[in-house]
């Protein structure tokens, strides 16, 4: 059965965790996200209008776009929770391979990847998951990379804040300063049977262009290597640190300070900011297109 | 006599269970309607197979002009879609869209007063202004800034190449209109890669809005 929009859209949270983190950034990102929820409140945002029958009006169009399979929204919300969930059982293997370490339970080593390649190849599926939903959800080719990257300049809100966060919960805080090297190197020397074995990448690999493993490797690869440039500029920028993220983060994550490795894990597992930020997107565009040809 | 008290006893936590998972699903919703008339196996397509590629009506959008930017947003089947923006601000969205899918869209037209450039126009809530060429294709101006105001919006409909969207088909449109008094040509499919009418027309980057 087919999700509802609306009531997706209804059930974000206000608060929370997530939102919280999201919040975190606000630092560095300042005053690009107000964590917009509810299918009405967003149509009153996102027009302006507040004539209640245009805004059942907008609402009803924009539901009647998303159950059109053919237009893309559903599978770019499949694909932004898919890469939050897939995440998570990312971040039980952080940790279970750190509780290895420190037990001695070596085996543990043996079915988990360690936590730096883990939190690589992390980065690298979600920014090609963004790739994708946003070719899905603006309608062009799944593999239009060039048209992501001049649209990237453009990013605001929500999607602005998604990025933020991809670099700062899946860049700089596990990997530090220098984390698009370190994963563009690692995955460079990654091979494909590697990546058929990481659970992020398996929750979203059917949505992934390319024809095998192979060549959604390549895909992965060069998306990451043309974004990098982007992402270092974000970084130096605005400033962000690995000290300045976890200063703020600190605040509701008690003790997290000193326990980096567990932090990222803890990200993982308890922030869904790509699904939150993901449907606020998501929502944002149908909205616009329903009154556009209301 | 020990069966029928367990089942006494039983009773009341049965009825608790059932009333917790009646309250827990979701409350009625204005949209349910919507929702079930477009889910499932026969359900009509909220976009016809038949509209317009939205790429085609990107040559017949304004260009950028002063300190006035035209940046692409959307471009789905039927739908195109750009932001007008000044100094980083939205000032209004700019759309074109084929109303084959929505013909409640085209209808509302029937009833207007005014004209813009000759095409007949409506003025829709407080924030859009739109009008409709050929009898299909609906050109939108939605503003997002107070400062956009109705007469920017008009301004801004007459800026979009209207007489070359008019070249476009409007047979299947015609087709189902009896009225209609103009010669069909109803195998003239209209270009998928058109070129581009003018040099300053916009090349579509879709990119969300701000």
């Amino acid at each position: 059965m087919s999700k509802k929009i609306y009531e997706v859209v209804d059930r974000l949270p206000k608060g929370g965790l997530t939102v919280m983190a999201l919040r975190s950034l606000d630092t560095f990102v300042p005053g690009q996200w107000d964590n917009l929820v509810g299918f009405d409140n967003t149509i009153r945002a996102v027009t302006g209008e507040t004539n209640e029958a245009m805004v059942t009006a907008v609402g009803e169009r924009a539901v009647a776009l998303f159950n059109d399979r053919s237009q893309g929204y559903q599978r770019a919300l499949w694909l932004y929770e898919s890469v939050d969930a897939a995440s998570g059982l990312l971040g039980a293997a952080a940790i279970a391979n750190r509780i290895g370490q420190d037990t001695f339970l070596s085996f543990l080593k043996n079915v988990t990847p360690k936590p730096e390649k883990a939190q690589t190849i992390d980065l690298c599926v979600k920014l090609v998951t963004e790739v994708v939903a946003f070719c899905q959800i603006n309608g062009i080719p799944g593999d239009s990379l060039g048209d992501f990257l001049k649209a990237l300049g453009d990013y605001g809100q929500e999607s602005l804040m998604r990025m933020a966060a991809l670099v700062a919960f899946d860049g700089v805080i596990p990997l530090g300063a220098d984390f698009s090297s370190k994963a563009l190197a690692a995955i460079k020397g990654m091979g494909p049977s590697e990546l058929e074995k990481n659970q992020t990448f398996k929750g979203v690999e059917k949505e992934i262009p390319g024809k095998d493993a192979k060549g959604k490797l390549a895909f992965i690869t060069e998306s990451f290597e043309a974004t990098q440039g982007w992402m270092d500029r974000f970084v130096s920028d605005r400033g962000i640190t690995q000290e300045g993220l976890v200063e703020n983060l600190s605040q509701f994550v008690e003790g997290s300070k000193s326990k980096l490795d567990y932090l990222g894990a803890f990200l993982d597992i308890s922030v869904k900011y790509y699904e939150h930020t993901g449907v606020q997107t998501l929502a944002r565009r149908l909205i616009e297109r329903a009154v556009a040809e209301l | 006599m020990n069966v029928s008290r367990w089942v006494k006893r039983l009773v009341p936590v049965l009825l608790s269970v059932v009333l917790l998972l009646t309250a827990c699903s979701a409350a009625p919703s204005k949209y349910d309607q919507v929702q079930q008339e477009t889910t499932g196996f026969n359900a009509e397509k909220a976009v016809n197979r038949q509209a317009e590629k939205g790429g085609t009506f990107n040559q017949f959008f304004p260009g950028s002009q002063g300190s006035y930017e035209v940046v692409p947003a959307q471009e789905k089947q039927g739908f195109a879609e750009y932001k007008l923006k000044r100094d980083g601000e939205t000032l209004a969205m700019l759309a074109i869209s084929d109303t084959l899918s929505l013909p409640a869209a085209a209808a509302k037209y029937e009833g207007a007063t005014e004209a813009i450039a000759g095409y007949p126009a409506v003025n829709q809530g407080d924030t859009a202004t739109s009008l409709l060429v050929n009898g299909r294709y609906q050109v939108k101006v939605l503003s997002r800034s107070p400062s956009f105001t109705q007469a920017d919006r008009e301004a801004w409909l007459q800026k979009f190449d209207l007489l070359g969207l008019a070249q476009l088909d409007a047979a299947s449109m015609l087709q189902k209109s009896p009225a209609a008094s103009e010669p069909v040509v109803q195998d003239t499919p209209a270009p998928a890669t058109p070129e581009p009418s003018s040099p300053t027309a916009p090349v579509l980057v879709p990119q969300p809005a701000v």
